[in-house]
């Protein structure tokens, strides 16, 4: 039975066309996924017919027997409670100051459900697996982001929608939490409600989805049966966004070959001082060692909280580190404001927030030589200026670029601009930390394609922080896994990939998978 | 956002330009026509109750108000953004130690600070000015204290770290850049407040002293005669008022727009 269809939806904004021509369809008990990269439609298609966008729509809209389009907004809130929605970010969307169960309660009642109690409730976080005791009592600031977003999926199905429309539902959260979301919607569709899911993972989507419309630029540029699709894409945008995602699966990567060694830490451990004046300390690292070779890349991985970031940084001499010595090409390296010129030039890093790592008031080409002024001091800033240019040219951006500033780049090119800077004194080290996990998928996809390169060319050791293994198995040689601040287990990627001995390598693998 | 900054850049240039214009003298008493009515005599907002011209009064009045409000907001500047980026930037217990004195100040009633200051150092306007500065400051290193806290953890500091920035040149070139949008927003929403407070020490008698004149001054000694001359309260009051509404409205407009 089809619940939701949709068809050859236009959606606009002012005298700018968004959505053209986009037709889809939700059947009862199964689950149709939009899937493209960021600004390719998806959210619009979804959202503008219950008119929860600024867009305006036309074509054809139909939630059962009823056309959606062309509707004033009180025809369609009694309409929009037939149908439950969750969104991206599970942080901001509960209110602070209700509980749980006062907000579920009310969630049902607004959408003109029944008045719930406490048993009833306690049935809804059954059925999304959130099973902590006095959940319903606690407030949001208690709960985990993976938490709240099943508080968020309970309140979208309160009461009981025959359509749930998830947008974007794990975006937000960590690796090893969107499957276990993904599987809480997948249970509801086998109940018989209809999914109709919007993601750019589509890695994630394909256990899930029945049918999969890529969208592309506003428009469909292919749609079918999930698997089928998968197996066979036919379109261009299909195929890079399957391509994008590194998968666990992927050919054995060709890696450039490793020489002496280059680092080595030994017992590293960072503590955090408590808040307040005499707080006890909080472990972030304990006794972590690990080596790299000259030209070797090495992935550090682990759930968010394991300390991997706090780790890098420790060894990089960019964030605190307690105990423990580094040694640098067999020197023994200061602690982190001991450092000087000659120690700094080797090691650079790239960092998480692409935008952020980015002083907004310089200019790009100013960023990007930044590191010459300090670790070159003698070049004259004409050399400096041409440098940079260079650098920036590394990293495929144009000289067109090096007179703009952070807010005049997208995502993908303030990462790169940040990288040009890293390499700009040519370091033997470089330390990614997260460096694609904040961008959309397509952008991270040539990011990579960018490090690869470079590290092939250059002969880079790399030091990556990642949460996803498919990434560090697609750069590096070796994986270091952590768990609650200490390595649990080292090895060749394909070894460790193939065969993981602790727990916390098995669930970072299977949420690759 | 406009209409506030015009109305500051005329008063600022009528209390700067207009008293060369005028024949009368702020200090200049006119024997013959004391207590003058408005638009009499050559005086256009009348006399005072010694024979002085009210409107080249006004005009002095403003004038050295707002250069001491424009003066005391620069102390409050300097010391605060120094004393809160250095809390800032080494956080930890010097951070602890910097904000616990901002606090016991904060709490301390701070006119009386200011009038124990003028008792004991006796009225001089460079005191009345280096006294509100002295309290004033305390919002200022807060505001810097937060955004130096915040820039400090941002990857392009760790950035520049890692590139060999010694910490001079990061709070010098990445730092206080990024800071001076704030900080400048606040200066300006310091100065209505500091407008406030001088005129009510010399409403009090104890800011500016005769024959030098300052609106607070005026407003008091127009409250005295308002049943009989009610231009010599509004019109020193009203541009009191209009000052601080858009200064206050100016401040605001900024801090909204540099605060991302």
């Amino acid at each position: 039975m089809t619940l939701y269809a949709v068809e050859r939806l236009r959606v606009r904004i002012g005298d700018r066309s968004l959505v053209e021509d986009v037709s889809f369809s939700v059947e009862a008990g199964r689950c149709t996924a939009l899937v493209g990269a960021s600004g390719s439609g998806k959210s619009m298609s979804c959202l503008t017919p219950f008119g929860l966008s600024r867009g305006i729509a036309s074509g054809s809209a139909r939630l059962g027997e009823r056309e959606l389009i062309g509707l004033p907004e009180v025809a369609l809130r009694p309409l929009r409670a037939r149908v439950g929605f969750v969104f991206q970010n599970p942080l901001s969307a509960l209110t602070p100051h209700l509980t749980i169960g006062q907000q579920l309660v009310e969630a049902a009642m607004q959408a003109g459900g029944p008045r719930l109690d406490e048993r009833a409730l306690e049935q809804l976080l059954d059925q999304v697996g959130l099973h902590k005791p006095g959940v319903l009592r606690s407030y949001p600031h208690r709960l985990s982001g993976g938490e709240r977003q099943r508080v968020l999926i309970a309140a979208a199905i309160a009461h009981g929608p025959e359509l749930v429309i998830a947008d974007e539902p794990t975006s937000a959260l960590d690796a090893d939490l969107r499957h276990a979301i993904m599987e809480v919607l997948a249970r509801l569709r086998d109940q018989g409600m209809g999914l109709l899911l919007v993601s750019h993972d589509l890695p994630l989507v394909e256990r899930y989805a029945d049918r999969i419309v890529v969208l592309e630029a506003g428009h469909v540029a292919e749609a079918g049966e999930a698997g089928a699709l998968l197996a066979h894409p036919a379109s261009g945008a299909a195929r890079a966004l399957i391509a994008a995602s590194p998968r666990l699966d992927d050919p054995k990567p060709v890696l450039p070959s490793t020489g002496g060694p280059l680092l080595e830490a030994r017992d590293i451990s960072v503590a955090f001082r408590a808040t307040g004046w005499r707080g006890g300390q909080v472990a972030a690292v304990t006794g972590a060692s690990l080596a790299i070779a000259k030209g070797e890349a090495l992935a550090i991985v682990g759930a968010s909280g394991s300390g991997k970031s706090t780790l890098a940084r420790a060894i990089g001499r960019i964030g605190p580190c307690d105990g423990g010595t580094v040694s640098w090409r067999g020197e023994s390296l200061p602690v982190r404001h001991g450092m000087r010129r000659e120690h700094r030039a080797g090691m650079q890093a790239v960092f998480q927030d692409p935008v952020a790592s980015l002083d907004p008031q310089w200019r790009m080409v100013d960023s990007v030589a930044e590191p010459l002024r300090y670790l070159m001091p003698e070049l004259p800033s004409i050399d400096r200026t041409a440098r940079a240019l260079a650098a920036l040219e590394a990293v495929e951006l144009g000289a067109a670029f090096a007179e703009r500033r952070p807010a005049e780049l997208s995502g993908g090119q303030a990462q790169r601009v940040a990288i040009a800077r890293a390499l700009v004194a040519a370091p033997d080290l470089l330390i990614l930390d997260e460096a694609t996990s904040a961008l959309d998928v397509l952008v991270a996809g040539r990011i990579l394609d960018l490090l690869e390169r470079l590290q092939r060319e250059r002969r880079l050791a790399i030091l990556l922080i990642t949460h996803d293994i498919a990434v560090a198995r697609r750069l590096c040689h070796r994986i270091a896994v952590m768990e609650a601040g200490r390595i649990v287990e080292e090895g060749p990627s394909l070894q460790v990939i193939a065969t993981p001995q602790s727990a916390a390598a098995k669930a970072l693998i299977s949420a690759s998978r | 956002m406009r209409i506030a900054g015009w109305t500051i850049v005329t008063v600022a240039l009528a209390a700067l330009l207009l008293p060369l214009l005028l024949p009368w003298n702020y200090d200049q008493i006119d024997w013959n026509h004391v207590r003058a009515a408005p638009f009499t005599h050559g005086h256009l907002l009348g006399t005072d109750s010694v024979g002085r011209d009210l409107l080249a009064r006004t005009l002095i009045g403003t004038r050295i108000t707002l250069t001491v409000a424009g003066a005391a907001a620069l102390v409050a500047l300097l010391i605060g953004t120094a004393w809160g980026a250095i809390a800032g930037w080494f956080g930890g217990r010097v951070d602890e130690a910097m904000m616990r004195v901002v606090d016991a100040l904060y709490a301390l009633p701070f006119m009386f600070v200011v009038i124990l200051l003028m008792v004991a150092f006796g009225r001089s306007i460079v005191l009345v000015f280096l006294g509100i500065g002295a309290v004033e400051w305390l919002t200022m290193a807060r505001v810097v204290r937060g955004q130096v806290m915040a820039l400090r953890h941002r990857p392009y500091v760790l950035a520049a770290e890692a590139a060999g920035a010694p910490p001079r040149a990061i709070i010098v070139r990445h730092i206080l850049p990024n800071v001076a949008g704030i900080a400048l927003a606040y200066l300006v929403l310091t100065v209505p407040q500091v407008v406030m407070v001088e005129s009510f020490l010399s409403f009090l008698g104890l800011g500016v002293q005769e024959p030098l004149t300052s609106l607070g001054i005026l407003v008091h000694d127009g409250a005295e005669d308002m049943d009989v001359a009610p231009l010599a309260l509004l019109v020193p009051g009203g541009v009191l008022v209009g000052l601080i509404l858009a200064l206050t409205a100016l401040g605001e407009r900024l801090r909204d727009r540099l605060a991302r």
